[in-house]
């Protein structure tokens, strides 16, 4: 790739509501694609992997960008909040504090200002940090077409690399999060080389709920990414842990199933031998950070 | 010509009403439409910083940022930091006294990320500097002088003109 090469031309349109993107897509859908952040799509391009006839901006659409909290206690994050926004949004630092975590740990200043959290999960990559860190917390997904609005859950969404369940007219307007139950916490670990800026080699978001007594895992969720085509759920994991007391044990246990369940690739960032010796870390370290948050909040406290 | 969008940008507290494709990078206008080549073309990726602006304040990577969506917007790149009538901003004089220029090709990246940060936290530490800087690459000086020129100016703005950091882009 030579620095100087510029972009594949296209022809651009920037609607004014979500229903006039769905409008164009039901028209124009094989050749367009949707713009968000930029931060992926614009390098797609550069390199001539997509060269599309039509971009929609998404930038300009109002409403795609607004975080509203829900009747039932949960939250609504619109598919254009920038990274940036994940780390400063009050009703997200105070309940779903590990997005605010899970955001300080990507890319810079710059790339947080630009990158969006419904693009990082419609780009479907694999090394993508929030599609796990959204499965522990029971994330949905809106996804609106010229004819119809459906819901369906984050894990559901994912079909293999760079492939999502949206068909070619949907919009993906909205992520909705359920309310987190009090005694609950979640953690997101990764490594990367850098610390800053580079893929995620794996990544591991946990997610716990203890009991009343603070000794029994009532709930885990557990997913990973960089660790197979698509961001993985580790329910075999999950189940081991569920109804049974918190050991060092347990997370040992715990460790071992999700690399059996997981199936990470070698490439020239780690072997696949390593990112299993990351995961087995990273997962117990997720996990006690999960459980150490969950028995630490007061009774009917949230945060 | 086909496809030519017209296209209004505030750059540097200047209006510029032009007609450019949609394909071409708020960087690509910056430096071939306006003539500002303070933004460097670098590695095109978003991953070295060199080509940072302010966008209504906020840094981005101007290489990944298509000048159609700046319609409206509020542009800052290093050629409007001085534009003041008072000479240097106390960041760039920072950077002069402490070295933290060498090659200078990441330094008005450099140099608008640090505006950025010290407009939204006035009192950064050390951590948080470094923090603001990881998304720019710099082959001469080892960052160090510039976390230096960063934290000094910082102290300097805060004592000397408390409002002057907000001033600039005015």
């Amino acid at each position: 790739m030579t620095y100087t090469r510029r972009l594949p031309h296209f022809e651009f349109f920037s609607p004014h509501t979500p229903e006039d993107v769905c409008a164009f897509l039901a028209s124009h859908s094989d050749d367009t694609r949707l713009l968000a952040g930029g931060t992926e799509l614009i390098l797609q391009m550069r390199r001539r992997e997509t060269v599309p006839g039509f971009i929609i901006g998404l930038k300009g659409v109002p409403g795609l960008n607004d975080i509203r909290e829900q009747p039932n206690g949960g939250l609504a994050i619109g598919a254009m909040t920038a990274i940036h926004t994940l780390l400063t949004s009050a009703p997200i630092r105070a309940n779903y504090g590990i997005l605010a975590q899970t955001a300080a740990q990507m890319g810079s200043p710059e790339i947080r200002q630009l990158a969006t959290l419904g693009g990082n999960l419609a780009a479907a990559l694999p090394c993508a940090d929030f599609p796990p860190v959204l499965m522990t917390l029971g994330a949905r997904i809106k996804l609106q077409s010229k004819q119809r609005q459906r819901m369906i859950p984050v894990e559901d969404f994912f079909i293999e690399f760079g492939k999502t369940a949206a068909a070619r007219d949907e919009l993906l307007t909205e992520i909705q999060l359920p309310p987190v139950p009090p005694l609950s916490g979640g953690v997101y670990l990764k490594f990367h080389d850098r610390h800053s800026m580079d893929m995620t080699t794996v990544g591991v978001g946990a997610h716990v709920t203890c009991d009343e007594e603070r000794r029994i895992f009532q709930d885990v969720k557990l997913a990973l990414a960089s660790s197979a085509p698509i961001p993985l759920r580790t329910y075999k994991a999950e189940k081991a842990l569920r109804g049974r007391p918190f050991s060092e044990d347990a997370l040992e246990e715990a460790a071992s199933l999700v690399c059996e369940e997981a199936e990470p690739r070698s490439s020239w960032r780690a072997t696949k031998a390593f990112r299993m010796e990351l995961l087995r870390t990273l997962t117990k370290r997720a996990l006690r950070g999960a459980w150490e948050k969950a028995v630490s909040r007061s009774n009917g406290g949230r945060s | 010509m086909k496809n030519l969008t017209p296209v209004s940008l505030r750059v540097n507290g200047e209006q510029y009403d032009l007609l450019i494709h949609p394909w071409r990078t708020l960087l690509e206008v910056l430096r071939e439409n306006l003539s500002l080549t303070g933004a460097k073309r670098s590695c095109q990726e978003g991953q070295c910083g060199a080509c940072t602006v302010l966008i209504d304040r906020k840094p981005v990577n101007s290489c990944l940022f298509l000048a159609v969506e700046a319609q409206g917007k509020d542009i800052l790149t290093i050629e409007g930091v001085a534009n003041h009538g008072s000479g240097l901003h106390p960041l760039q004089k920072s950077f002069v006294e402490k070295g933290a220029v060498q090659c200078g090709f990441c330094s008005p990246g450099m140099i608008l990320a640090g505006i950025a940060l010290l407009d939204e936290n006035p009192n950064p530490s050390e951590e948080e500097v470094r923090q603001a800087i990881v998304g720019h690459l710099c082959r001469c000086t080892g960052y160090v002088p510039i976390v230096k020129a960063i934290l000094d100016a910082a102290q300097e703005m805060n004592a000397a003109v408390p409002e002057l950091a907000g001033e600039v882009r005015s």
